[in-house]
């Protein structure tokens, strides 16, 4: 699968546009109180859905970036700790480079993650006061605070440049892609990586479209986590 | 008291009491049972409670273990164990610890050092959460913990870090005393903290409470009604804290009571109406046939009579044995009676012998005269009573005479008017002689008025007409009579006739002229029926003979009989 464009430099780059289909909702939202409260009476704030058609919401959370070892442009981001929530809590950056985690809320945070590509704990800091991580290795990186496990975030560490979120419609695009042969990736927290290759030529449209999950008979499904 | 009344009322009043004893008895006895089964029902209640309540806190510490291994809240912990000094970090632990709450719906958490100083905590007030003061919060390891009006029950647990002891979770309830199906308090040292007693206040029941020792069962008194506590032993509060339940025996065996003494109360007013009706019956059986005695008596006693009693009328041996004595009394009385009567003729007709006896010529005067006014008196019709007067009254007419000498009595010839005056004394001196005799009374108005006349010329008092008795009257008719017959030393007696005329020639100024015409009659009549002494007057029946035809019954006072019996 690791079809590698040789010589970019020479050749006139080119933009990967494309849609992404979400045909379900994905995400478990917990939205009814503790059976307990029901049974005491007492009024509770249902935890409701997402403000957004939740499809919007999955689509705005599919990550697509092309495989392979190409140019990488690494760059600093911010993931804030603000009411209990990282926001954004999917953010997608190039290896090598640095997110920030500043703590907005007046209570202590902690930031954890055991996944493979980056393994860390920063501790717990208080109100204002930030820690920061580099992310050399590809990869995703689940990120989790210990002291508030409603708390969770996905960084995506993607191995080059090429790479973006749908949009609320689910367009995507990948621009300046040289032209060549690639695998587009997209990959959803809860469905999983979809792969297609593309052929990616100048002065033509270069579309590429996802449908998340798979038809029910489409057998790959979410393998390859 | 009547023998009836009596007998009904010792009859019905023991047994009236022994009723009434036996049903106050029987009602406390019941009534105790009752107690008793509430007693128990209570304790019932009270170990059931206990067992759902066991099983619950097997269930709470289950839960409380888990709770405990929340990493979570070990990482809270390990934070504020860390910033001690932080206010930022026991918000975050309370934020957590709100978040645990509103989950599990618990009121209270708290985290405590390894010592047990409470870093922090949150609990439930008016169904908000709110963070704890923990500066003055000292929960126990496990009981009761008030917090303003609230009373939380608290169970801990440790929240181990491998094997090291990082702290201690407190997790508790409101306290609620509608788990209890009975009314309940809580204590605090003798205060009482809460009561599920509506309408009483607190100190009230604190005040009633205050004989009862911590863990034991005991009765009080509240507002006039009987309360059972019981200490709920199975639930443990902490030191000094009592759960008791408090219920009244009187409520709620109020029930049970009221039928119970309408039950009594019929049975009892049942059973004593049955008594008084078996006692009236009793006594009416006892009492009637001594009612017939004593009825029978009084007829007797009304006549003056002694009869035979049937002996058979009564069915009863005791009456039957009384009749029967009582009729050998009568017996006896009457026999006596009898012998009192002949003693006292036979006494009387002596005393006569013995006066006439002293002269040969007035030998059988007072006899004669006796006889023939008992005839008199017979033909006026006189009564029983007056013949029997008159028969013993003219006996002794002439008794005074034993206080006059023999010297003027027997004097022959013509008396002298001194020796008049004494022999004029007699009447008076008989008088005297007998009124100090009770049985001679009724005699007396013949033996001092013999000699008084019809016009009033008479001796002792000179009384006219009627105002002498008849009997008197009588007498000195027929002693005039006698007088003028019979013979004397000095001279021969009279003829009847002349005797007869001299009586009549005097009759309305010396004697009654009512009664001379009378007298000569029946002297005419018994010179008839004995033609052979006509020639002399006449010879009439002994004294024996006619006393013994007097009735029997009338010579012995009446008195007498109603006295003896």
């Amino acid at each position: 699968m690791f079809l590698s464009v040789v010589g970019l430099s020479t050749v006139r780059a080119a933009d990967v546009e494309g849609m992404v289909k979400i045909q379900h909702k994905l995400t478990k939202h917990r939205v009814t109180a503790p059976t307990s409260s029901y049974e005491r009476g007492a009024a509770v704030r249902l935890a409701s859905d997402h403000a957004d058609d939740p499809l919007t919401f999955e689509r705005m959370r599919v990550v697509i970036y092309l495989e392979g070892q190409l140019a990488s442009d690494p760059l600093t981001a911010t993931m804030e700790q603000k009411n209990r929530m990282f926001i954004p809590d999917t953010l997608v950056i190039p290896a090598g480079s640095t997110v920030s985690f500043p703590n907005l809320d007046p209570i202590f945070h902690n930031v954890f993650s055991l996944s493979k590509p980056k393994t860390f704990d920063l501790g717990n800091y208080p109100k204002d006061h930030t820690r920061t991580i580099t992310f050399s290795k590809p990869g995703i990186v689940y990120v989790d605070c210990h002291l508030h496990p409603n708390m969770a975030a996905v960084i995506v560490v993607t191995p080059n440049q090429w790479s973006a979120k749908a949009d609320a419609a689910g367009r995507i695009v990948l621009a300046g892609v040289p032209p060549g042969s690639y695998t587009v990736v997209a990959w959803h927290r809860a469905a999983g990586f979809f792969r297609q290759t593309i052929r990616v030529a100048e002065n033509r449209a270069n579309i590429v479209s996802f449908v998340i999950p798979l038809e029910e008979n489409g057998a790959m499904a979410v393998a390859q986590r | 008291m009547r023998f009836a009344t009596r007998t009904f009322l010792w009859s019905f009043i023991p047994f009236a009491f022994l009723l009434l004893g036996s049903f106050w008895a029987i009602q406390k006895l019941v009534e105790h049972t009752v107690r008793d089964g509430l007693r128990s029902s209570l304790r019932q209640t009270h170990l059931s409670i206990a067992r759902v309540r066991s099983e619950n806190e097997l269930q709470n510490s289950r839960f409380l273990k888990m709770l405990g291994e929340n990493a979570t809240l070990k990482a809270g912990l390990k934070l504020i164990l860390a910033e001690p000094k932080r206010g930022d970090a026991r918000l975050t632990v309370e934020d957590q610890l709100r978040e645990i709450c509103e989950t599990l719906h618990v009121d209270f958490l708290l985290v405590s050092d390894p010592e047990g100083a409470p870093l922090a905590g949150v609990m439930r007030f008016d169904e908000q959460l709110v963070a704890m003061d923990i500066a003055r919060i000292r929960p126990p390891q496990r009981g009761l913990m008030t917090a303003g009006q609230r009373a939380y029950q608290v169970v801990s647990t440790p929240i181990d870090q491998g094997e090291e002891n990082i702290g201690i979770l407190s997790v508790g309830e409101l306290f609620d005393f509608s788990e209890f199906t009975t009314p309940a308090l809580l204590a605090h040292n003798g205060t009482i903290l809460k009561s599920s007693i509506p309408g009483i206040p607190l100190e009230e029941v604190a005040s009633a409470l205050k004989g009862c020792k911590e863990q034991s069962e005991c009765e009080v008194r509240l507002r006039g009604e009987t309360y059972i506590s019981l200490p709920l032993e199975s639930i443990y509060f902490g030191e000094g804290y009592v759960l008791r339940s408090l219920q009244s025996i009187d409520s709620a065996s109020r029930p049970v009571q009221a039928i119970l003494r309408n039950v009594f109360l019929i049975a009892g007013l049942g059973a004593l109406l049955a008594a008084m009706i078996l006692s009236v019956l009793c006594s009416r059986s006892i009492g009637k046939p001594i009612k017939v005695m004593v009825s029978d008596l009084r007829e007797s006693e009304k006549t003056g009579l002694l009869p035979e009693f049937h002996a058979t009328r009564s069915s009863i041996q005791e009456i039957r044995d009384l009749r029967e004595s009582f009729n050998r009394a009568g017996a006896a009385i009457r026999e006596a009676r009898k012998a009192l009567h002949r003693a006292y003729v036979e006494f009387v007709g002596s005393l006569a012998s013995a006066l006439d006896a002293r002269d040969r010529y007035t030998a059988g005067h007072s006899r004669r005269v006796s006889e023939f006014s008992c005839a008199i008196a017979h033909a006026v019709n006189a009564t029983s009573e007056e013949l029997d007067e008159i028969r013993i009254g003219a006996l002794l007419h002439d008794i005074g005479k034993i206080g006059i000498a023999d010297s003027v009595l027997q004097k022959p010839g013509r008396l002298t008017k001194e020796e008049y005056t004494i022999v004029q004394q007699h009447p008076t001196i008989g008088r005297r002689i007998l009124e100090g005799v009770h049985a001679f009374q009724r005699y007396l108005a013949i033996v001092e008025l013999h000699h008084e006349n019809w016009n009033g010329t008479g001796y002792p008092w000179g009384l006219r007409g009627d105002a002498t008795p008849l009997g008197a009257r009588i007498v000195h008719i027929v002693d005039a009579y006698d007088a003028m017959t019979s013979d004397r030393p000095y001279r021969r007696g009279m003829s009847h006739e002349d005797a007869i005329r001299v009586l009549q020639e005097n009759a309305g100024t010396q004697f009654d002229p009512e009664i001379v015409p009378i007298f000569e009659k029946i002297t005419n009549i018994a010179l008839e029926r004995r033609p052979a002494i006509s020639t002399s007057v006449p010879e009439l029946q002994s004294i024996h003979n006619l006393a013994d035809a007097v009735n029997e019954a009338e010579l012995v006072p009446k008195g007498l009989i109603a006295k003896d019996t």
